[in-house]
């Protein structure tokens, strides 16, 4: 059971992670379809005049212009609509065209094709209606939709229609044939991509994201090798006396070595092929909280649960093996080493284990001091920082034998405090059985360690959000929804006049590419928010403003570390008009992206771009106006009566926070799942103790322990096991949260994360400690109960 | 004068897959004194070990009554028996079975620390008594078969129980051994008036005793003086 847990963990993360990832390259790689290329501005989007030029372009095979926008539903989901010319892009996206539908797709400007798997779990059928915030939509037939992500197809002229765009287009995907020709003539004003640069564009959306799974896919097979690790130890430590009577009966090095290796690998294989199948169901649950971060922070994605594979089972059997023979290597080569008489003693105790455990605390303080240098080289890659949490994770792991021997003496006091003589016995059961008992605290050290250290950054992070919230989101109204809807500059001239009005910020959000890496480009109200707002800046306050409502630019804590840019350099956008060089005037701190924002005034934004959309607008209404609350709900009324979404100060931060909560679900489940695996650990400790100390129970019987004695103490063992894992944990979490702060997110996404010390995770774990101790007791105290009373030496 | 321990026609059938197997005991009747030493003496498979576990309280008969001190066993219920065992009896077994990771010392000082008397020096002077002064820091494994079984004894003797219960005391050591140890037990039990009931299969040792009871099949079938 141990050995599948850890398979299990390890596999269910693996699985989960690849799936998700390839749902995403699948849906990118459908949306292609033929294109060999895109074209699209900027930012915004762009004239419909142009697919008259493009007609007459030599290099173009075949064009299809598409409207690319999102829709909500009436559950709040967010799907992709295309908006396409049936006719054009019958040449590249042959799949999607093949569906059948009727004339009224062309003339019914409410009609809309809808993917198979998204029309079954809406429950909808052709001829159904279709409820979205931009009304009701009908469908009139669906289509195969191979890719995980979720998509409405719509006539172009309706859909210019649905989204207030008469005469744009968001890009025009096309089949060139000429590459170097084709650019010649349209670089000016225009952004072209190649199929392949734009796969490696969305692609390194997710990079970070990618990272960091693949960081917890590493610590989810690291706590798994580690639990099965004890357990095939304890396989072989547990016979150390049948080894013994076997050399005694004549059987050699190699035989015996050869039977115990066929029964940790016999062992290694059930158990790896068992946490296969439960890895397997394990990585369904984990697959949709992944989607969820996915569509949450990038693009609605609904992978479909992985497909079992004979592939997954192998490799679970293969790591259960490669485990199970690492655990069983070391007391394996020992055993055989020792000589027969020896090891027919059985369990003695050994003058060794205080030397054993000084020499593996060395070699861990080693890990440890290798790992502090790699973290304070000055420009270390976020893999190093990787490294080194491992590293910490292992040299800590070390130093759990020396620790039992040095806390014994403080364990003893605190066991015997809670529970007399049982608690005392306990303690020196635990610092005699060193050789089991170490093993099980360091993985159970491990698990906690890493539910501190990731409670840790994620607690920072929140406060750091938060922090960042107070300081950039400080409307009292923000009006329209970035991932979906636009404001209509209508709207805000309406508003813009109304009378004891502090001010508007009218911003604007989009992706363009700088040095072949997406990033976003921000518009705003420069004078608004340095009238309203206080920024968090690296350097300097407020002023920083001034330069930016004159031209200049600010950029985010990300861009900056992304791309070396500092106050005071230049940096160059490709605008509508050709390359637009901006002074960046000061970096801010920002968590809106990881790829780094570059923020500049509407202003600026329109003479680079000329891009009039607006993604929302933040209202401001000067705290001394005493009608402020009268105004506010004037301008909700006006915003509501046009259907545009409202959300005050409190609501839209309330939702950033649920989207950060939702984030972190993986992270919350890989800190379970860890915990569940030690749990296993100290169970399996206990469970292997009790089962070794049968004849000492018989002992522990003639000279008068109780039942309840003897219960009791295999209590104490367990509580004292957890205890001393959480006292471990305290300082290994805290430095594993340091890193994870102050160099993996670093590294991984370029922002700052403030470190908040909080109580929360410390608290959790030792309830967690306490909690699973108490737990893995339970069945070796119910054998205790059972057996116990009738347990008798007999030496007849 | 009552005697310190009384077995009236006891019997212990072991079950064997479901079934009933020749009995272990009898219908066995005993009585001995306080102060007494008494062989038990009889082959292997006589019943010695399960007499020896009745007695102790480890095992319950399957029909008959021991009395302890004039306390009946059963009625005592298994806590009671538990407390007797932890004060007023001491067990010494044939293959010593001192815990393996405790000291001679710990493993004396269990034993005085569970009665209730958690006092070093009775630990330590018990050990000295025994002769293994010097020794007290060594792990079984490091003592030869002989200073085991002296610790088993120091163990025992530690808490000053009224009743000594050994197992083939001597089973496992060599005859000069074997009688420095069974010196060293008897001396000690008479020193203290303390009951001592020994299981053996040696003749030899029934020369230290009082009485020699013996065992055949079940029953106690004469008694020597």
């Amino acid at each position: 059971m141990g050995i599948a847990c850890g398979v299990a963990a390890a596999v269910g993360m693996a699985v989960s992670a690849q799936t998700a990832l390839s749902s995403f390259t699948q849906a990118v790689e459908f949306l292609k379809g033929r294109a060999t290329h895109s074209m699209e501005r900027p930012a915004g989007p762009m004239d419909e005049n142009i697919l008259k030029k493009l007609m007459k372009d030599s290099t173009i095979e075949a064009f299809s212009p598409v409207i690319d926008r999102r829709i909500a539903l009436r559950d709040g989901e967010t799907v992709r609509l295309l908006g396409m010319d049936p006719f054009l892009d019958r040449a590249i996206r042959p799949e999607l065209v093949r569906s059948r539908f009727d004339l009224s797709f062309l003339l019914d400007e409410r009609s809309v094709l809808l993917d198979s798997k998204l029309a079954t779990q809406l429950g909808l059928r052709p001829g159904d209606s279709l409820e979205t915030s931009r009304g009701t939509l009908r469908v009139v037939a669906t289509f195969p939709n191979p890719s995980s992500e979720p998509i409405i197809l719509m006539d172009i002229a309706h859909a210019q229609r649905l989204f207030g765009l008469p005469g744009q287009l968001d890009r025009v995907d096309l089949i060139i044939t000429d590459e170097s020709v084709f650019r010649s003539r349209w670089a000016v004003g225009f952004r072209i991509q190649s199929s392949h640069q734009r796969r490696a564009t969305l692609s390194d959306m997710l990079r970070a994201f990618r990272l960091n799974l693949q960081a917890l896919s590493l610590l989810a097979l690291f706590v798994g090798v580690f639990l099965v690790y004890n357990t095939a130890m304890f396989a072989v430590v547990s016979r150390r006396k049948d080894a013994g009577i076997l050399r005694s009966l004549g059987a050699n090095r190699r035989e015996i070595i050869f039977a115990f290796l066929a029964e940790i690998l016999l062992l290694g294989s059930l158990g790896g092929a068992l946490g296969g199948i439960i890895g397997y169901f394990l990585s369904r649950f984990l697959t949709a909280l992944m989607a969820g971060t996915i569509s949450n922070l990038y693009f609605f994605l609904q992978p479909t649960a992985p497909d079992w594979s004979w592939g997954v089972l192998l490799l679970s059997i293969l790591l259960g093996c490669a485990a199970s023979f690492l655990g069983g290597f070391f007391p394996l080569a020992e055993l055989v080493r020792v000589d027969p008489g020896q090891a027919l003693q059985g369990r003695t105790a050994s003058r060794r284990i205080k030397k054993s455990a000084w020499k593996a605390a060395f070699t861990g303080l080693g890990i440890l001091g290798a790992s502090l240098v790699i973290l304070n080289t000055s420009d270390i890659q976020v893999y190093v920082g990787f490294a080194s949490s491992f590293g910490l994770l292992i040299g800590a792991s070390l130093l759990t034998g020396l620790t039992l021997i040095a806390l014994g003496p403080g364990l003893k006091w605190t066991l015997r405090r809670l529970s007399g003589f049982p608690g005392k016995v306990a303690a020196g059961n635990i610092r005699q059985n060193l050789g089991r008992t170490a093993v099980a605290v360091a993985a159970f050290m491990v698990a906690l360690s890493m539910s501190v250290g990731l409670g840790s950054m994620i607690g920072s992070f929140r406060q750091s959000l938060i922090w960042w919230m107070n300081t950039q989101l400080q409307a009292d109204l923000f009006i329209g929804k970035i991932s979906e809807m636009e404001v209509p500059e209508s709207f805000y001239e309406e508003i813009k006049s109304t009378p004891g009005l502090g001010g508007i910020d009218t911003y604007r959000n989009v992706q363009i590419v700088y040095q072949e890496t997406p990033i976003y480009v921000s518009a705003v109200d420069a004078s608004v928010l340095q009238k309203y707002t206080s920024f968090g800046w690296l350097k300097g306050g407020n002023e920083n403003w001034e330069p930016v409502k004159k031209g200049a630019a600010i950029v985010s804590e990300s861009f900056y570390r992304r791309f070396g840019v500092q106050a005071g350099d230049q940096i160059t956008l490709n605008g509508v008009h050709g390359p637009a060089q901006l002074k960046v005037a000061a970096v801010f701190y920002d968590y809106t992206s990881e790829h780094g924002v570059v923020m500049m005034d509407r202003s600026t934004y329109l003479k680079i771009f000329s891009d009039h959309t607006i993604n929302s607008l933040g209202i401001f209404v000067d705290a001394e106006n005493p009608h402020s609350q009268q105004l506010l709900d004037e301008i909700k009324r006006k915003a509501r009566s046009r259907n545009l979404p409202v959300s005050t100060r409190d609501q839209l931060r309330g939702n950033i926070l649920n989207v950060f909560d939702t984030t972190f679900a993986v992270t919350r489940s890989m800190r379970v799942m860890a915990i569940v695996v030690a749990f296993f650990g100290i169970a399996g400790a206990l469970l292997t103790l009790f089962m070794e100390r049968q004849r000492e129970f018989g002992i522990y019987r003639a000279l008068g322990f109780s039942t309840r004695q003897v219960a009791g103490m295999t209590l104490m063992e367990g509580l004292g096991m957890g205890l001393v894992s959480f006292l471990l944990s305290i300082g290994v979490g805290t430095a594993l949260a340091w890193i994870l702060i102050r160099v993996i997110n670093l590294r991984s996404f370029n922002w700052t994360i403030f470190y908040y010390p909080a109580w929360e995770p410390y608290l959790l774990a030792v309830a967690t400690a306490i909690l699973a101790s108490l737990g893995a007791a339970a069945y070796p105290i119910w054998k205790v109960y059972r057996t116990y009373p009738q347990m008798q030496i007999r030496e007849e | 004068m009552k005697p310190l321990i009384r077995v009236v026609d006891l019997w212990k059938q072991y079950e064997k897959d479901g079934q009933d197997s020749l009995p272990a005991l009898q219908g066995t009747n005993l009585e001995v004194a306080a102060g007494e030493i008494v062989a038990l003496y009889g082959k292997s498979g006589s019943g010695k070990t399960t007499m020896l576990n009745l007695l102790a309280g480890l095992d319950r008969p399957t029909k008959g009554r021991v009395e302890i001190e004039g306390q009946d066993l059963e009625a005592l219920g298994e806590e009671g028996r538990t407390r007797l065992r932890r004060e007023r009896l001491g067990f010494i077994f044939q293959f010593f079975n001192l815990l393996p990771t405790l000291t001679a010392f710990e493993n004396v000082f269990l034993s005085v620390e569970l009665a209730g008397k958690p006092n070093p020096e009775v630990a330590q002077k018990a050990l000295w008594a025994v002769g293994l002064k010097g020794k007290e820091g060594r792990f079984p494994h490091e003592l030869s078969g002989g200073e085991q079984q002296r610790v088993a004894i120091a163990r025992a003797i530690a808490k000053e129980p009224a009743i000594i219960l050994a197992d083939e005391p001597t089973g496992n050591l060599d005859t000069r051994t074997g009688d420095q140890v069974l010196e060293l037990l008897t001396g000690r039990c008479r020193e203290f008036g303390t009951t001592l009931i020994m299981a053996t299969h040696s003749r030899l040792t029934c020369r230290f005793t009082d009485r020699m009871l013996r065992m055949v099949d079940g029953i106690v079938i004469e008694e020597n003086s």
